[in-house]
């Protein structure tokens, strides 16, 4: 039997919590407040805590998802009101946050400067960044070419980048590759693989060459993940040479660790206009937030100043090339280890053969055909 | 009196009783609402219409079921008949002993699973702990058992273990002495006290553990990650990537819908056979 002390506590304690829980939405003034969702780094207290100190009467706070499309369905599904910035790929600005009132335009006048600064494919501008209207839709910061990666021990460079995507139809590479499970990086890269043009519709003949590229590298992989850790694992142990889907992103991780065999390629030729990689560029957009917040803009010119800049490449999980490296401050910071664990030799080059991301127009019915093949 | 005490405790237990019903009927209902709705909407003002199961059918999804469903039945196979002797022991033989080796196993239950199954990976991998080590000691080597299916049923019955160990030995905790003895007296074989008088006398325990085993074996996913490489690909990874790259949610949630609904079913029956009270220890 519950007696009536006992009873208020209980409703005092469920009070409290209701208390705890309410002023989020109540509270909203805005340069008291930056909630930041994004990939990996930009939340780590090596970014955070020197924004805290600029101001300090502020609740910053940062969180990382796992996936583009888990973050843009945290915004649909009512988080839009919550969220001050959001950082993820490139093809999403344009092809559904734009479109789905997730996003507002970056104010052009005070960020338009800093792209003169940026690495030569960024400082034209970078034309993903921007709507078809002209409206800035996002800052570019951490970049890389994004094809497939090998240990050059089993499989040498020049090989991999000479044979490209083929290397992953051979059948003596029957089992001893790994597919790396980033779906929508899978669908571009078997497009690649299939010699159909990733950005452009894909129906009839392509699609059912599309249909058994996918059938035959899933068949062939002795390993499927969505973990660049277990991956990279696999590849070191010996248990595969090389796997699909990958690049600097991945590999970084365990180059700086020392494994300098572990090595993101991209294909020297391809499909499309001779090229046959693609790269990705992440954004950060202002989230259309109802109640914005002051701070996001202030972040986003933050992040722009050397010292930031060379944290955020280097901050946590893995490693990355920023567009920030245009500037000679800024590439003083990195060292020859850092630069070798995001393949700084080659990167130029190896943007140079990669495809202009974009929205995918087929990508519906091919991620559903990939998914098939999947479940055999 | 006794009734108006029944009264008030039924009064004041109703706020909350609603709040957890909501809590715990309000996402169901969404994934219901979402199940119906047409392809790749994000809200729930659409006509509803039945495409989603038309796509489950069409595409083969239903292949992913079975193999969960089939997976999650093996792993309650095997682990009843692992965990049986033990349960037996801590229940009738073990005495003090017991509480150790319930510490043991609750102990394992502090470590997050995808750790330990990360572990698991770790070890079990070419050049890994257990490779790498016989290879190294006595040059001894085999192909590592990741990314088979095998692997993966090992797994889940690594990490669902306490939920049929438990109410195992509960179970066998109600079968009494005198009546194993008796039959003993009266000449009956073992194998005939164990299929006549034990485990029909311990069978609210074995449903029980049996049932949780099944659930959650059913929905789970990290083992087919992590171990199976998802070289079986189980529904709960469809519904994934039905939710995150596919964005779509209808999909996703029929998907669910449909998961749930089987299993309900199948857990309906054998809880619909059993005496909770008696579990419990409740039984007047």
């Amino acid at each position: 039997m519950i007696n009536r002390r006992q009873f208020t506590l209980g409703a005092a304690g469920l009070a409290g919590l209701s208390a705890m829980s309410l002023p989020r939405m109540a509270r909203a003034g805005r340069a008291d407040r930056l909630n930041i969702l994004c990939w990996e780094g930009y939340n780590s207290d090596q970014v955070l805590n020197p924004f805290r100190e600029l101001y300090p009467g502020a609740t910053v706070r940062a969180e990382s998802g796992t996936s583009d499309p888990e973050m843009i369905n945290r915004l649909r599904a009512g988080e839009i009101g919550t969220w001050d910035l959001i950082n993820v790929n490139q093809p999403w600005a344009r092809g559904e946050m734009l479109r789905d009132n997730l996003i507002r335009p970056l104010n052009k006048d005070r960020f338009l400067p800093y792209f003169e600064k940026m690495t030569p494919e960024f400082s034209k501008p970078y034309p993903l960044a921007f709507a078809d209207n002209g409206d800035l839709l996002g800052m570019p910061q951490r970049y890389g070419p994004f094809s497939f990666v090998v240990n050059t021990d089993k499989i040498s460079q020049d090989m991999a980048e000479d044979q490209g995507w083929s290397l992953f139809l051979d059948p003596a590479m029957q089992g001893r590759y790994g597919l790396l499970t980033y779906d929508n990086w899978n669908v571009i890269h078997l497009c690649l693989a299939a010699g159909i043009h990733p950005f452009q519709p894909v129906e009839g003949d392509a699609l059912q060459k599309f249909t058994d590229t996918a059938k035959q590298i899933v068949a062939g992989a002795k390993l499927m993940t969505d973990d660049l850790v277990a991956m990279n694992t696999a590849l070191i142990n010996g248990e595969i040479d090389c796997y699909f889907t990958g690049g600097t992103y991945t590999a970084s991780p365990a180059r700086y660790d020392g494994a300098l065999f572990v090595r993101g390629i991209t294909p020297r030729s391809g499909p499309i206009e001779g090229k046959g990689g693609a790269s990705w560029v992440e954004l950060t957009s202002a989230v259309n937030n109802p109640d914005p917040s002051d701070l996001a803009e202030e972040f986003l010119e933050f992040v722009q100043k050397p010292e930031i800049a060379e944290v955020v490449a280097f901050a946590e999980g893995t490693y990355n090339p920023v567009a920030q490296m245009g500037n000679p401050e800024v590439m003083a910071r990195f060292d020859d280890e850092k630069l070798e664990a995001i393949q700084f030799d080659t990167l130029e080059e190896e943007m140079s053969r990669c495809l202009e991301f974009d929205v995918v127009p087929s990508y519906d019915e091919l991620l559903a055909v990939y998914v098939a093949a999947r479940r055999g | 009196m006794e009734r108006l005490e029944r009264r008030l405790g039924l009064l004041s237990a109703l706020p909350i009783g609603i709040l957890l019903l909501l809590s715990f009927v309000m996402p169901l209902l969404l994934v219901a609402g979402f199940a119906v709705m047409p392809q790749k909407v994000f809200e729930l003002a659409h006509l509803p219409d039945f495409s989603s199961f038309a796509v489950i059918w069409e595409q083969g999804y239903y292949k992913s079921l079975l193999r969960s469903l089939g997976l999650a039945f093996l792993t309650t196979v095997i682990l009843f008949l692992v965990s049986w002797p033990l349960a037996y022991g801590m229940a009738k033989v073990f005495g003090r002993f017991t509480l150790v080796i319930t510490i043991l196993v609750v102990l394992i239950l502090f470590v997050s699973e995808n750790i330990r199954l990360f572990g698991w990976s770790l070890s079990l991998m070419k050049g890994g702990l257990l490779e790498g080590y016989l290879r190294a000691w006595f040059g001894f080597s085999f192909e590592t058992p990741l990314y088979d299916w095998p692997v993966i049923v090992f797994g889940m019955c690594y990490v669902y273990f306490p939920f049929m160990l438990f109410p195992l030995a509960q179970g066998i905790s109600l079968v009494p002495d005198d009546a194993r003895l008796a039959a003993s007296d009266l000449g009956a074989s073992p194998a005939r006290i164990l299929f006549e008088i034990e485990m029909p006398l311990a069978a609210p325990g074995i449903m029980v553990g049996c049932l949780l085993t099944f659930v959650l074996s059913a929905g789970a996913v990290a083992e087919a990650k992590l171990l199976g490489g998802r070289s079986v690909i189980v529904l709960t990874d469809d519904v994934e990537s039905a939710f995150t790259f596919g964005q779509n949610w209808p999909l996703g949630s029929a998907l669910s819908l449909t998961l749930i609904v089987i299993v309900a079913l199948l857990a309906l029956v054998p809880i619909s056979r059993i005496d909770l009270d008696a579990i419990m220890g409740r039984k007047r």
